[in-house]
């Protein structure tokens, strides 16, 4: 059986009056039923669009995919027809989005929305989508899910809209639930109770969950593969025990290590990478990461790494990712700063 | 220091009492609506509190007035949270920063133009950007203007609320270590108000965990985080999933169920008692329990503080 989703060297584009941003550039991953892919990047790294062209929601023009494909269980979803696309969205691939206040329609009841993608897809009439909706709400975990099916957005607090956008995702059961930041406009103590209802939920549908965020903890707690994207481009992907305790890119590394944490007793100086996140108009040559990379060598700057297996299943674009000795100083304890970052230990 | 502010019928801090001595980092964490940021603008007069006092060394900073108030905010500065909405987009990076200078009447035009220069190079940035506008720049860039312009009048104090929380990972820590850097280099004291469990951890000497407009457990930074002794601080302590697979596949998560409750309508006695585990009735639902000491230089406000088991798995 193929995987439910593979994606294949996807570049996605944009033609814009200030020349060509390449969003995403070469994003290449597959995902199995069942699995968490957590997909993690700074603002800018393409991760937010790599979902939407899966969706295919990205405006084209301006966007476009230059090159690369998309298959759902085998079937190229660029080549469909918009019909078939549309019976896929919504249906087959769920997206859950950050903002649950933007993504509600606020004219319209929470029940009506949850139940309108079971009349669009599954043709079930007004009562019994209805009905559906409700019980939806009640698997979420809203209380008085009868009622409460009857309110609109503004009277639903943030961590209850987002469990109405969750309902509305999971009503015609998809195989792909698609969560882009679906966590961060919440408190901590409301992300607790969502990121634990969407495990329960894939336990129970066998749903395959992308996950994209920024909050390295969020994916340490759900996902089983890593992808990490810098400026456009895939730099690393694998299980996530192998990225987070023997990451192969230093871009990797280097976030891991700028991290504050809350659960260990050091306050020496963080470590954080040096200089700013790249304009995907002027990328940099070569490797995009050279400006920011403490190891950049000479042929960072010319040659564009590409992104090879380097163990079994484990991916970095780094030019000297497969050099032992190299990887070894991600974790021989030295800092990873640079001129323009004041405070590292250097 | 207590301060308490009546808004239209919002309690957004009700009857909240901390010092801060110089040097040190406090730092305020709680949820949206805890009125963390409330607080903070009480102190400079952003907002004025309906009762209660704030002290700033001798003086009663809510009688202050004319040149003297003027010199307390000369004193005390603010960084914002937003680099986007808190520099005015129409002025440059000298302009925004040399504003306060202007204000205080400080220095010739070339003076303020060679100090704004080398706090440029103080906050890591280049001082040819002194004619540059807040849009060429990232949110880090922006955050160290913002910074800059809080030090300009060499304050004893800053507040910073939530400095950090707009900024991507990698840049956050820049600008961490900057502050850090910078207390170190000019002996100030920081209000540090944010969010995030793992930042407040990493910078404060002292910690005050707030719920609805309560300071519901304060100390030192080890104690709070190591012994927590409020079940909202071990709750939120383990709701922020860890950056380390194996490690957060061990911990046990306290769910707390619900949502904050409005602060139109707090609950009565403990305003936690709603959400908390280990709420007993009728004492919980009835008395409001005062912010005891636990230990030496640690408070928490729970009625059965003690006795709650500490949430071991997010303690090393």
């Amino acid at each position: 059986m193929p995987p439910v989703l593979e994606v294949d060297d996807l570049h996605m584009h944009f033609f814009t009056r200030d020349g060509v941003v390449k969003a995403v550039d070469g994003v290449t991953f597959t995902l199995q039923a069942g699995e968490t892919l957590g997909v993690v990047g700074e603002s800018g790294s393409g991760k937010s669009v790599t979902a939407l062209s899966i969706m295919r929601l990205v405006p084209e023009p301006p966007g476009k995919v230059v090159s690369g494909d998309i298959r759902f269980k085998g079937q190229s979803i660029l080549a469909m027809e918009e019909k078939e696309q549309r019976a896929l969205r919504g249906n087959r691939i769920a997206m859950i989005f950050q903002d649950p206040m933007t993504s509600l329609n606020p004219v319209y009841r929470i029940g009506k929305q949850i139940a309108e993608p079971l009349r669009v897809h599954k043709d079930m009439s007004k009562a019994d989508a209805w009905a559906a909706a409700v019980k939806l709400l009640d698997q979420v975990g809203i209380p008085q899910a009868e009622e409460r099916a009857r309110h609109y957005p503004h009277e639903f607090s943030g961590g209850m809209r987002q469990r109405a956008m969750i309902a509305m995702a999971l009503a015609c059961g998809p195989d792909i639930l698609i969560a882009d930041e679906p966590t961060t406009a919440l408190d901590v103590t409301i992300q607790a109770q969502i990121l634990e209802l969407m495990v329960e939920i894939q336990k129970n549908t066998d749903s395959a969950i992308i996950m994209i965020t920024h909050d390295l903890g969020v994916v340490a707690d759900m996902a089983d593969h890593i992808l990490v994207m810098y400026g456009g481009k895939p730099v690393e992907y694998g299980r996530a025990d192998e990225v987070f305790y023997g990451p192969l890119h230093p871009y990797t590394w280097g976030l891991l290590e700028s991290l504050p944490r809350h659960d260990v007793d050091d306050k020496g100086a963080l470590c954080p990478i040096k200089g700013q996140p790249p304009s995907l108009i002027t990328l940099p040559s070569g490797c995009a990461f050279h400006p920011r990379c403490a190891y950049a060598q000479s042929t960072c700057k010319s040659k564009v790494p590409p992104l090879v297996e380097i163990a079994d299943g484990h991916l970095s674009s780094c030019h000297f990712a497969g050099d032992p000795q190299f990887v070894a100083q991600f974790t021989d304890g030295a800092c990873y700063v640079g001129e323009d970052a004041p405070g590292g230990r250097s | 220091m207590i301060l308490s502010r009546l808004g239209s019928s919002v309690k957004a801090v009700d009857d909240v009492s901390f010092s801060v001595s110089p040097g040190e980092t406090l730092g305020l964490v709680g949820e949206s609506g805890c009125g963390k940021s409330t607080t903070g603008r009480c102190i400079i007069r952003l907002l004025e509190p309906t009762s209660g006092s704030v002290q700033f060394e001798d003086s009663d900073v809510r009688k202050l007035k004319g040149k003297r108030l003027k010199a307390f905010r000369r004193d005390v500065q603010f960084i914002f949270q937003d680099p986007y909405a808190s520099l005015n987009p129409r002025m440059t990076f000298g302009e925004i920063m040399s504003e306060p200078l202007v204000i205080h009447g400080i220095g010739t035009r070339k003076e303020r133009e060679k100090r704004c220069k080398e706090m440029l190079e103080v906050v890591g940035l280049s001082p040819e950007h002194i004619h540059r506008y807040p849009h060429e720049f990232s949110g880090g860039q922006r955050q160290r203007v913002g910074i800059a312009r809080a030090l300009m009048l060499r304050p004893r104090m800053i507040i910073c609320d939530e400095p950090v929380s707009a900024l991507d990972v990698s840049i956050q820590a820049q600008i961490i270590n900057l502050l850090e850097e910078l207390q170190n280099e000019f002996g100030l004291t920081y209000l540090f108000i944010a969010h995030d469990l793992a930042v407040i951890r990493h910078i404060c000497d002292r910690v005050a965990v707030m719920y609805l407009g309560k300071v519901v457990e304060l100390g030192g930074w080890k104690a709070v985080y190591n012994t927590p002794n409020h079940p909202y601080t071990q709750s939120l302590l383990s709701a922020v999933p860890v950056p380390d697979p194996q490690k957060q596949r061990q911990r046990s998560r306290i769910i707390l169920k619900g949502d904050v409750p409005s602060p139109i309508d707090p609950p009565t006695g403990c305003r936690f008692h709603t959400r908390c585990p280990i709420a007993q009735f009728p004492i919980c639902s009835e008395q409001e329990p005062p912010l005891d000491e636990v230990a030496i230089g640690h408070r928490a406000a729970c009625h059965f503080a003690k006795d709650f088991p500490i949430a071991g798995d997010s303690i090393p």
